[in-house]
């Protein structure tokens, strides 16, 4: 627990952390839009579309820019014969024991943006928690998948 | 017991009961809002649904067949589409019988059986059967056999220690019922019901009574202000009677059985391999009068086994016969308590900004915008820091070989005893004051009842101290 996991995440999963940042930003911007349009129309105040704006302008910096990166830099995991290991968070860092007895299934996955950068993510469940590695190469997020499914069929304990 | 059985036609009226309480809420709304022009219309579109409602209870009732065949539950049901569900015998994991007020007029009652499967509700539920044939079907279903069953219905007559068996007192009932803390829950019921009832009271009516109560003056006021409150808290004196009336626990070999309920009687078996966590809760009202709940955090029940997610082990009981209870109850929980670690002094801090933030916030707001008011906030501004002192008081824990027992208060004071191959997950998380602070938050992640998991965290613990269980936790050590 006093050292942090030593495997990082794929790099690409900045980028495509940034482009569903942008989708979300994107959104947000189309509110905007529409707010302005429906001032302009009803004759209401532009307040309410300058505050529009303010946000919108946070959000893409902190959804775009910020965030993907400092989130990668924290997200670490390990992999042990016993145990699987995750650090992950910004504000507040979370450091996580799986052992792997407890694991009950392991899926990898994978949306259209992962996809386009070749990444998936690695999910692992506990009969109590579930468990993500975000955006790992597609071949190295399989290889761990197998690995981990193999390794937790150690033990056969009761329920 | 090869024969296909329809359930007891009694059936019918529960599901219709259950079809018509989904649907109460929309027949309330709609008799709200259509209450003056067009109630005759509505009333009309109730019957019609009411009548549907009926065809299909008997249909459902009528396709709705079970039987015990090459060691499986076979059911089968469903009106338009015929579905059948087979459950093998040592998939059971248990059995419950709930009698109603309904199903005890009619000698009934309703089994629910459960798989380790983590739906919400239970693998299989038949509505209505004949006290005696729920008992058969729990008898034949049983992968120990029929002995098990034997020993709890005569547990009573003989009083050998094979199974250990515990009653709550009437006096204990009555103090658990004076002391539940229901009187809030009803009194904003009251309160609610009363407001909607005003809508039907005429004008005339309640102007006079209004002008009749002010007439009495202060003092009758208060004394009925207060008969008011008596009132309430008797019916919570006799909800906790009804609920928990006869609350036996029983042992036997591996499960163990518990019947509580006046009126509506329910048994409940659970498996001890099933038992993840046992708690020790303890009420604000009820700790200075030195009573405990014992609770058990159980894998993979259903929704419909307790309000709050976990098995009441013994609604009520002294402190000190704790120890003595899960000696006999639960030897592998007796011992584990233990004086725990408490959290370091500095963490106090957090505990109090944490518990007050938002009266602290609404006071500011109130003094700005209202400060005649101020002292509404104010109160609850101090009730919130005692609150968060309490909270640190109270957070520690005890790790002792593979045991960890861990303590925590969100108003009521839960103890939490647990074993290491039980825990799913170990979590450390820190913000930025924390790590600066040396303190971290602990969780901990065991099997829930709703297959979602249930997570104990122990807020600001000393820093080395969370590494050290993170430690004894890790498989790699």
């Amino acid at each position: 627990m006093r050292q942090a996991p030593v495997n990082r995440i794929a790099e690409d999963a900045v980028k495509a952390w940034k482009i569903t940042g942008a989708i979300f930003a994107g959104v947000l911007w189309l509110i905007t839009i529409g707010l302005f349009i429906v001032s302009y129309l009803l004759e209401f105040t532009y307040w309410i579309g300058a505050v529009g704006i303010l946000i919108s302008v946070l959000c893409s910096y902190l959804f775009v820019f910020l965030l993907p990166i400092l989130r990668w830099r924290r997200w670490r995991y390990e992999v042990f014969e016993q145990e699987i290991y995750i650090q992950h968070g910004i504000l507040i860092v979370s450091r996580t024991l799986v052992p792997m007895i407890r694991v009950q299934h392991v899926d990898t996955k994978q949306g259209p943006i992962l996809k386009k950068y070749k990444l998936a993510s690695v999910q692992i469940s506990t009969a109590a928690t579930t468990h993500e590695i975000p955006a790992l190469l597609e071949e190295d997020a399989s290889e761990l998948r197998d690995r981990i499914s193999t390794l937790a069929r150690v033990d056969e304990d009761d329920v | 017991m090869f024969k296909a059985k329809r359930l007891h036609p009694a059936a019918i009226l529960f599901n219709l009961i259950k079809t018509v309480r989904e649907f109460l809420f929309a027949i309330i709304l709609g008799f709200i809002s259509f209450r003056d022009e067009s109630m005759f219309y509505f009333l009309l579109i109730t019957a019609g649904f009411l009548v549907l409602f009926i065809i299909t209870s008997i249909l459902t009732w009528y396709r709705y067949t079970y039987r015990v065949e090459d060691d499986e539950l076979r059911i089968e049901y469903g009106v338009f589409i015929r579905k059948k569900r087979f459950i093998s015998k040592n998939r059971i994991q248990s059995i419950d019988l709930t009698s109603g007020v309904i199903h005890r007029i009619f000698g009934l009652t309703k089994v629910q059986i459960e798989t380790a499967g983590t739906g919400t509700g239970a693998e299989a539920s038949l509505s209505a059967v004949k006290m005696a044939e729920g008992e058969a079907l729990r008898e034949e279903l049983k992968t120990g056999g029929a002995q098990q069953v034997d020993n709890t219905d005569t547990a009573d007559e003989h009083p050998e220690q094979t199974n250990p068996s515990q009653t709550i007192s009437f006096k204990r009932l009555f103090i658990a019922g004076t002391t539940s803390g229901s009187v809030g829950v009803i009194l904003a019921l009251a309160v609610a019901g009363f407001s909607e009832l005003e809508e039907f009271i005429p004008n005339s009516f309640y102007d006079n009574t209004l002008e009749w109560v002010i007439g009495l003056g202060i003092v009758i006021l208060i004394v009925m202000a207060i008969g008011v409150l008596i009132l309430l808290w008797l019916l919570g004196i006799a909800g906790t009677m009804i609920k928990n009336g006869n609350f036996t626990i029983t042992k036997n070999h591996n499960e163990l059985f518990i019947t509580r309920g006046l009126l509506e009687k329910k048994q409940i078996t659970i498996p001890l391999k099933r038992i993840q966590a046992v708690g020790i809760q303890e009420s604000i009202i009820r700790q200075p009068l030195g009573f405990v709940t014992v609770y058990a955090e159980v894998a993979g029940g259903s929704m419909d086994k307790g309000e709050d997610f976990s098995s009441t082990l013994f609604p009520i009981m002294k402190r000190e016969e704790v120890e003595p209870f899960l000696e006999i109850f639960l030897p592998d929980y007796g011992g584990i308590q233990q004086e725990l670690t408490p959290l370091p002094k500095r963490a106090r801090k957090f505990y109090i900004f944490r518990a007050s933030i938002i009266f602290l916030i609404l006071t500011a707001v109130v003094g700005f915008w209202n400060p005649s008011f101020i002292w509404m906030p104010l109160v609850l501004l101090v009730g919130s820091m005692i609150l968060g002192v309490m909270r640190h008081r109270d957070g520690g824990f005890h790790q002792h070989g593979e045991q960890l027992t861990i303590r925590h208060r969100s108003f009521s004071r839960n103890t939490i005893m647990m074993y290491h191959k039980r825990i799913q997950a170990f979590e450390k998380k820190q913000h930025k004051i924390q790590s600066q602070q040396k303190l971290a938050t602990m969780r901990l992640s065991i099997i829930g009842s709703m297959g979602t998991g249930t997570h104990f965290a122990i807020k600001d613990l000393e820093e080395s101290l969370t590494d050290e269980l993170g430690d004894w936790y890790s498989y790699r050590s």
